[in-house]
């Protein structure tokens, strides 16, 4: 998944010259939280955010700044910017350790796209969810070569599709593997997986029910 | 009397031996209706026509049912959601659900018409069918079939789905359709199959507020489903006021069920039943038709539908099963049988039980929020709070 394929397109953006006022009201009525700054010749030169404009302005600094200060004046500057080829986990882990809520995304000089914490969330939700009907899986495994082969090898057999793995370390050196499989005999596939040795996570023994 | 839909035809649909939908289950249940004594009035219906099933169903989508029904192996089939570990093709499918399609047709055309005041189908109720694709052991989607006919008769439908799975295939078939209303509660799609039916999914279009949803923590129990239904049931017909409601009963939400995790007995069942007639007799002018689905305990399954059909006919249900019948299926199957019609009292230890209730009580909650905001005050087509 790359970053091209969650950003938002076209992107609204600001000029340098701009008033606080004129930022804020654009940011109120599309609804948006981050505005690249872009000059006359088509250059991102900053990015104002929502929480800029209200620490700037705020009464409860010393000097706080009037509503007809410039963009300029407040924007951060210089940008911290992604590739639209930018895989989007080395976008998520910028944004993590920078504390920022958003990436422009340039092309070269061309500002393409941005990229917000928002699409990281949707792009958590594609990858965790189902798309077509399917029923869910959770097994763990060690962390050694063969291991997923092996789990997939079931599925193949048993002739069900395999929706979509999502997998991560857990302690131990083990990986737990969430499966989404395109079948609704999830039970009766998670005791023949235990048969066969796997750690099935979800779904459970239900001890009462034998 | 209640006529109740049947037809031999329907034992065609059969996977396999091995397969959880097996028609055993509905031999299981007419012979344990004959045991007792009973005599309604049997109906036999035709099949749905090809025409019937092309109202709801992908004409591509159809030709690959008939094709795998003819025992032609298409290298597409599996695109189409057949040939699959869950949806086998196997000769004859094609007619097989036609069969049962037109036993769903002819439970909601006995209603619509006024031929019989309710009517139960020993049958179908397969939800899964999408518009172009086989899924979860569902071929053709008798229910949405039936729906479309009672649209074009210009009715309303309110269509409840008390099966553990989520009722997706109705649900997206008729998901910017404001004259449908669907309510389907479920194991959470988080845990079980198909991984949908969240409480954000209510619609599109004309339609937001006419497709609801309640989707269960795994290991509810008959008080906290009980109390989810009693939040969200009453005041979606109340405000929907339908024409006709149509009910699919699925039964494997029975804590004894091989295939999902939530814990009913014959108890939750029977206050869902006996509400829905209630409520449909309230608002919807008593018009009111069921049919079967999911099941795969051989045990409970019988016996929740044999409560259907007892309360369906307004008759009180009797507490033994009989004698013979039991001895005959525990012969059969080679198993010991509960001997009473409704489940002893189980005692389950599940330590989550609190957090479960909690969970459960806020997702409906959260669904009732969620109406108030998506429906405008007094417009018509949609549902939920009239606050």
């Amino acid at each position: 998944m790359l970053v091209k394929d969650v950003m938002k397109r076209p992107v609204i953006t600001i000029g340098p010259e701009a008033t606080l006022h004129e930022a804020h009201r654009l940011m109120w009525e599309k609804g948006i939280r981050h505005l690249p700054v872009v000059d006359a010749r088509g250059e991102l030169v900053g990015i104002l955010t929502d929480r800029d404009i209200r620490l700037a302005t705020s009464n409860l600094r010393e000097n706080p700044l009037p509503c007809d200060a410039k963009v300029y004046e407040v924007m951060t500057r210089p940008v911290l910017t992604a590739d639209p080829l930018d895989p989007v986990e080395d976008a998520a882990r910028l944004m993590r350790e920078e504390k920022i809520g958003c990436l422009p995304v340039l092309e070269g000089k061309d500002l393409v796209g941005i990229l917000t914490g928002i699409d990281l969330l949707d792009a958590l939700i594609v990858l965790t969810g189902a798309t077509r009907p399917a029923g869910r899986i959770e097994v763990l495994l060690p962390d050694r070569p063969g291991e997923l082969t092996r789990l997939t090898a079931f599925f193949a057999e048993k002739k069900i599709n395999i929706h979509s793995v999502l997998t991560y370390p857990v302690a131990d050196d083990r990986v737990m593997n969430v499966l989404r499989v395109e079948t609704l005999e999830v039970r009766p596939l998670a005791e023949e997986l235990r048969a066969r040795g796997f750690e099935v996570v979800w779904p459970p023994e239900k001890p009462w029910s034998r | 009397m209640v006529p109740v839909v049947i037809s031999p035809r329907y034992l065609a649909y059969d996977f396999g031996p091995d397969h959880p939908f097996t028609p055993r289950r509905l031999e299981m249940l007419k012979s344990l209706l004959e045991a007792y004594g009973e005599r309604p009035l049997w109906v036999e219906p035709e099949p749905a026509s090809r025409e019937d099933v092309l109202k709801v169903h992908a004409e591509r989508f159809v030709r690959r049912v008939e094709a795998a029904s003819r025992g032609e192996a298409g290298a597409d089939l599996v695109h189409y959601g057949l040939g699959t570990g869950d949806t086998p093709a196997f000769p004859g499918m094609d007619e097989a659900a036609r069969a049962l399609a037109g036993g769903t047709l002819e439970a909601v055309r006995l209603v619509a018409t006024g031929k019989a005041p309710r009517a139960l189908q020993l049958g179908g109720g397969l939800h899964h069918a999408q518009y172009d694709r086989a899924s979860g052991f569902c071929v053709y989607n008798d229910l949405a079939i039936a729906i479309r006919w009672a649209l074009d008769e210009g009715l309303r439908v309110a269509y409840v789905d008390v099966d553990v799975h989520h009722g997706d295939g109705v649900q997206w078939i008729f998901y910017d359709e404001p004259r449908v209303l669907t309510l389907s509660l479920h194991e959470s799609g988080r845990y079980l199959f198909p991984g949908t039916g969240f409480v954000h999914e209510l619609g599109r279009g004309p339609a937001v507020g006419t497709k609801l949803n309640l989707p269960l923590e795994p290991f509810t129990e008959d008080e906290s489903w009980i109390e989810a239904f009693e939040m969200v049931v009453p005041r979606a017909l109340e405000h929907f006021r339908p024409d006709l409601v149509l009910v699919q009963s699925g039964a494997d939400a029975h804590h004894l069920d091989p295939l999902a995790d939530l814990l009913l007995t014959t108890r939750a069942f029977r206050h869902a039943f006996t509400r829905l007639l209630e409520l449909a007799e309230a608002h919807a002018g008593g018009r009111i038709a069921f049919t079967l689905g999911g099941g795969y305990s051989l045990d409970a399954t019988p016996r929740v539908w044999a409560l259907l059909y007892f309360l369906v006919q307004g008759k009180t249900p009797p507490e033994a099963l009989p004698e013979a019948w039991r001895r005959h299926w525990e012969a059969v199957l080679g198993e010991p049988l509960t001997p009473t019609l409704e489940d002893p009292k189980p005692e389950f230890t599940i330590p989550r039980r609190a957090e479960i209730e909690r969970r459960n009580r806020r997702t409906a909650e959260r669904l009732l929020v969620l109406l108030r905001d998506f429906s405008p005050p007094g417009k018509t087509g949609s549902s939920g709070s009239s606050r």
